[in-house]
């Protein structure tokens, strides 16, 4: 019975229900939409990083990060790239020689890090081909073909075909001069990045460090599932007798910690939102409870023991609270599920945003566990909420509250 | 000899003791007996409503000490005073006081719930009392739909729901016209008399005094007399 008159008793102001049911609706799918568009812009960033530039996971000479230098090599790169493409769970590998450089053209030079890299396996690896936004991805098929990026063809004051030379040092440390021809210009979401890292094609590149055709400095491996990931990494070490393999996370530790702070980043944005949302239910609540002062006093005078008394008022609060929630979320969930679809355009913020690694293109997102998180955090909002209006109708003494009008 | 159903003896009640001390009733001995239909009466403020209220376990006296049926209510914690409201004492108030949301049914069978009657018990009770106040083609009604006089009988109906010992009637009939309020009494005199309910109400109405066969008045929160009448 008393389930049934809270529920009657919250339709009593229909008006005042329905106000307090869309505030907590919108308060709710803001928040989570805030939430998944955030989270789309990180996982965004997330992608671009793992499927452009680092790969799910990536091998390497022990020595080869700390020291830098090209000398620290994975042997039998070919027999490694046979057998790890032989597993299912692996989309693709590649292997590149790296080496840091200096990059002249006839104006200016500017520091640069230096791929060595088969051409067509970077295509399904991290796409390079697609960002080509001037001349080609080499298509000559000449062993001095150079890719740059736009930002440092303009600081060079170069253009496709101009002629640039590279310089670095080989593995017996003596230093080694090369001319390159530029064969396109690429551009890729990664503003900072273009402007250091610079391709050519990988047998010449090892050729002037003085590697073996079958040595290299690194293996890039893009998974199916990503939820092998573990169990690839270790697969994977244990095919290189010196190496180290090492996942996106532990490549890119900035990238765990912005997954880190995301989590936080959602308690604390949805945790404001229900605090305002608290205060408004109360405020309701409380005005429910005022105005019925002479009816609880009659129900105390027949016989409604105050924990009934408590309870009710509870349940009056708990079903507003839990009939917006809901809804919020359902509109939420279709929002982000629509627009992650087909995305949200910032272009115009896109120089700004493309500078911190970020797209134009939002594509909102948002994990089911974070849905659980914010329905939970609603209803303990909710139980919160429900205390003080119930508590003020406990203090009611009957014979008072009846002779009030 | 009948049964003393209500004792209240030396009653008195201040209000506002630490401030400015306002006397509603002193040193007042009401002796009641099982089955009697009794009119408190008096001038507005004379204390009937703040006597009426210790009798009935909403307010607790400052001294003295009310008994029920034998027993003494005034010590009771507050859990237990709820309780034995429920299953002892019927309230009749001045505003009608129905749970608005609920049906006249529904309102008649909220006191049976309490008591965690069964369903069928229940729908018996509900429509054997709403036939007695005359009401069986308004069971379905909401206080809204209802006129004041039908809402108090609704009222009087969920009074008697849990077939209590005492139906304690606070001006009963203040806002209701002749025609309705000389139903209420009817129907009053009539349980009275058929089911040996003890009536005990506040009143200033004169038609509510003449039923009546005891009538205790009250001025300034004192008994001022004590006599028995034959109703007419």
């Amino acid at each position: 019975m008393l389930l049934q008159i809270a529920w009657r008793n919250i339709w009593r102001n229909k008006t005042r229900s329905f106000v307090v049911i869309c505030s907590i609706i919108i308060g709710l799918w803001a928040g989570v939409f805030m939430l998944a568009f955030s989270w789309g812009m990180y996982k965004n960033n997330i992608d671009d990083t793992v499927f452009k530039q680092l790969s799910h996971i990536q091998i390497h000479h022990p020595s080869f990060k700390v020291e830098n230098e090209s000398k620290y090599t994975i042997t039998n790169t070919n027999k490694i790239l046979q057998q790890l493409k032989s597993n299912s769970i692996i989309a693709s590998v590649s292997a590149r020689v790296i080496t840091t450089g200096m990059i002249t053209s006839p104006t200016t030079a500017s520091g640069v890090k230096i791929y060595g890299i088969n051409p067509s396996m970077e295509t399904t690896q991290i796409g390079l081909d697609e960002n080509v936004r001037q001349g080609a991805y080499f298509k000559s098929g000449k062993n001095n073909e150079i890719l740059i990026g736009e930002k440092l063809a303009k600081k060079l004051k170069i253009k496709v075909k101009s002629k640039v030379v590279l310089t670095f040092t080989d593995i017996e440390s003596d230093m080694v001069s090369a001319a390159f021809r530029v064969g396109g210009l690429y551009k890729s979401k990664n503003i900072s990045l273009d402007e250091i890292n610079v391709y050519v094609q990988q047998h010449h590149l090892a050729n002037l460090l003085g590697l073996e055709p079958t040595e290299s400095n690194e293996i890039a491996i893009l998974l199916t599932n990503e939820e092998q990931l573990d169990s690839i990494k270790k697969y994977s070490a244990s095919l290189v007798s010196k190496g180290k393999a090492e996942d996106w996370k532990e490549l890119s530790p900035e990238l765990g910690m912005v997954i880190e702070s995301f989590n936080m980043y959602t308690y604390i944005i949805t945790g404001i939102i229900l605090l305002a949302l608290t205060f408004g239910i109360i405020n309701t609540m409380l005005m429910s409870v005022l105005e019925r002062v002479r009816e609880l006093g009659m129900l105390m005078a027949i016989g409604l023991n105050k924990r009934k008394i408590f309870f009710m008022i509870m349940l009056e609060t708990l079903y507003l609270t839990l009939l917006g929630c809901p809804i919020g979320l359902l509109l939420g969930w279709l929002s982000i599920n629509f627009l992650g679809k087909h995305g949200i355009n910032i272009s115009m913020f896109s120089e700004g945003l493309a500078s911190y690694g970020f797209s134009s293109i939002i594509y909102p997102s948002l994990d089911q566990e974070k849905y659980i998180i914010v329905a939970v955090m609603c209803f303990i909002t909710a139980l919160l909420a429900a205390v003080y209006p119930a508590y003020k109708a406990l203090q009611l003494n009957p014979s008072e509250a009846i002779r009030k009008i | 000899m009948a049964k003393t159903i209500i004792d209240a003896h030396n009653v008195s009640k201040v209000y506002n003791p630490k401030t400015v001390p306002v006397h509603a009733v002193q040193n007042v001995h009401v002796h009641i007996e099982e089955g009697e239909f009794v009119a408190l009466v008096g001038p507005s403020g004379s204390g009937k409503s703040t006597l009426l209220n210790m009798i009935g376990g909403l307010d607790e006296p400052t001294t003295g000490n009310v008994i029920i049926d034998g027993v003494e209510i005034t010590s009771l914690p507050e859990n237990k005073l709820i309780d034995f409201r429920l299953h002892n004492i019927g309230f009749v108030f001045q505003s009608f006081n129905l749970i608005p949301v609920l049906t006249a049914k529904e309102n008649v069978g909220f006191v049976l719930q309490l008591q965690n009657m069964s369903k069928n018990e229940r729908e018996k009770r509900v429509m054997q009392l709403l036939n007695e106040v005359g009401l069986e083609d308004k069971v379905n009604s909401k206080p809204g739909e209802l006129s004041g006089g039908q809402q108090q009988r609704v009222a009087v109906a969920r009074a008697l729901a849990s077939k209590p010992k005492i139906i304690l009637a606070d001006e009963p009939t203040a806002n209701l016209d002749s025609k309705s309020a000389g139903n209420l009494l009817d129907i009053m005199a009539k349980l009275n008399k058929e089911e040996k309910i003890t009536f005990l109400f506040s009143t200033h109405d004169m038609r509510v005094i003449k039923k009546a066969r005891r009538v205790i008045t009250l001025v300034d929160g004192k008994i001022d007399s004590d006599v028995e009448q034959i109703p007419t």
